[in-house]
């Protein structure tokens, strides 16, 4: 049988490839949205899986919007929003690496437990927006495609998430 | 720039040094700084996504969807089929209809308001079914008789003059320069070119050829309906005419007396009779040459 109208999607490599440069991104981004890990990585499996079954009719410049029409449509489903619970990656501990005088110390840990309860207390939309551009690295207008909304609004949330951070911090 | 969109731009590098150094100077600038540098170092968990990869490449692909052939046609079908039954129903209703009765036939129809008509041999009415109950219009070609229900003003059109009337029963004849009109129940108006007549029951008009007779009648019906056909004052020709429509034949005349006038009444059902009273009546002699053609001959 000639694949010639099967879609590239269809064939394993190709597919194998596309997963591993998007599946954490989409993983991340559920996670910012419910705050709870397994329930991002069920509904990240579950748009990989639709896009497997039905790689026939997706072709692959069209995967990533498909994906992410699957995870923004299931989360319309979700109802609760837990906390986001976040952590600095495990080596960080401060910005001077060479002070390491226990006042300082103790100042960072605070600092930095004050911001990661700050950006838990952040609403969903802004949150989400937020830590796409921090933790992933994504450019506002991919955000925007990824959410479905503007780069104008993706900047108006990024902003304001800015503002609840520091006014929190301040606390 | 916007205002509430500055702290993004600037998280993103993308302020104008202009406005970079306005913000710098401001002091919450510092506590942003620090906010942003260790945002950069956040963490949001690993996961085993290679567990997951092989998850999915197990799962089945589905198969193609296959839509069988009917499933894509029924409904063009069924479209199809109903746009059919519109367009009948349209043509029906806004088409004008037709009725006619042909030679030595009558035609008994209703029309839909149920008004009766009976239209006698060689004969057409055309009319529209279309908001009729509000416009009764018809036009006749040819003799009929109506049994108008009762409702809006009837009107009946002919080459030679137009009918109206309210609920009623009448008879119009339009043959050549002959329009005859006969009202047997309520009232009827006749229009003949600049002349309108009004006729009560047992009333009935004649115009030939731009002259006018007005006479009574006793009857309840048409003649005509009775398998009778009634003359009173009628030329040969005129005479023979109406019978060659009643019994669909041919008949030719060879006589010069064409100006007595015949009054009676002669069978629609019986030829041999009827050409026995016009030849007795004429001292004529007919002549059968064909199934359908006859002769008259002066003795």
């Amino acid at each position: 049988m000639p694949d010639q109208n099967q879609s590239n999607t269809c064939d394993e490599i190709i597919f194998s490839s596309f997963f591993k440069s998007h599946v954490k991104a989409l993983r991340n981004f559920l996670f910012y949205k419910f705050g709870n890990a397994e329930q991002a990585e069920d509904i990240t499996q579950e748009a990989f899986v639709k896009l497997w079954q039905n790689c026939a009719s997706v072709p692959l410049e069209k995967a990533k919007s498909y994906i992410y029409t699957i995870a923004n449509n299931s989360s319309l489903n979700q109802i609760a929003h837990q906390k986001v619970v976040l952590n600095f990656e495990k080596n960080f501990i401060g910005l001077d690496k060479t002070n390491e005088s226990p006042e300082y110390l103790l100042e960072e840990k605070q600092f930095q437990a004050k911001l990661l309860k700050a950006i838990e207390n952040l609403n969903e939309k802004q949150r989400t927006a937020f830590l796409m551009h921090r933790v992933d690295g994504k450019k506002y207008s991919e955000i925007a495609v990824e959410l479905e909304i503007s780069v104008k609004a993706v900047e108006k949330r990024i902003h304001l998430a800015l503002l609840s951070l520091r006014k929190e911090i301040d606390l | 720039m916007k205002k509430n969109r500055l702290l993004a731009k600037w998280l993103n590098d993308d302020l104008s040094p202009d406005e970079l150094a306005a913000f710098e100077a401001s002091p919450d600038f510092e506590k942003y700084q620090k906010i942003k540098k260790y945002t950069a170092h956040l963490d949001a968990g690993d996961f085993d996504e290679n567990s997951m990869l092989s998850n999915i490449l197990s799962q089945k692909k589905a198969a193609p969807k296959v839509v069988p052939l009917y499933k894509k046609w029924m409904p063009r079908a069924v479209a199809i089929f109903v746009l059919a039954l519109g367009i009948t129903f349209a043509m029906k209703v806004f088409i004008p209809q037709t009725e006619t009765a042909d030679f030595g036939k009558k035609t008994v129809f209703s029309l839909p308001d149920n008004s009766k008509v009976v239209l006698n041999s060689g004969s057409e009415i055309n009319y529209k079914k279309w908001n009729w109950d509000s416009n009764r219009h018809l036009e006749l070609k040819g003799e009929a008789y109506f049994k108008v229900a009762k409702g809006r003003k009837f009107e009946v059109q002919t080459r030679l003059g137009k009918v109206t009337v309210l609920g009623t029963q009448f008879n119009v004849k339009a043959r050549k320069n002959r329009f005859d009109v006969v009202c047997y129940e309520g009232r009827v108006k006749v229009n003949y070119g600049n002349t309108e007549i009004l006729l009560t029951h047992g009333q009935s008009v004649r115009f030939e050829n731009g002259k006018q007779i007005k006479m009574t009648v006793s009857s309840l019906q048409p003649e005509w309906m009775n398998d009778q056909i009634c003359f009173y004052k009628e030329n040969i020709r005129t005479l023979l005419d109406e019978v060659e429509r009643q019994y669909n034949i041919k008949i030719d005349l060879n006589t010069k007396d064409t100006i007595s006038l015949f009054t009676g009444k002669l069978p629609a059902k019986d030829l041999n009779t009827a050409l026995q009273i016009i030849s007795t009546t004429y001292h004529l002699e007919a002549r059968k040459v064909s199934n359908n053609k006859i002769i008259f001959d002066e003795k």
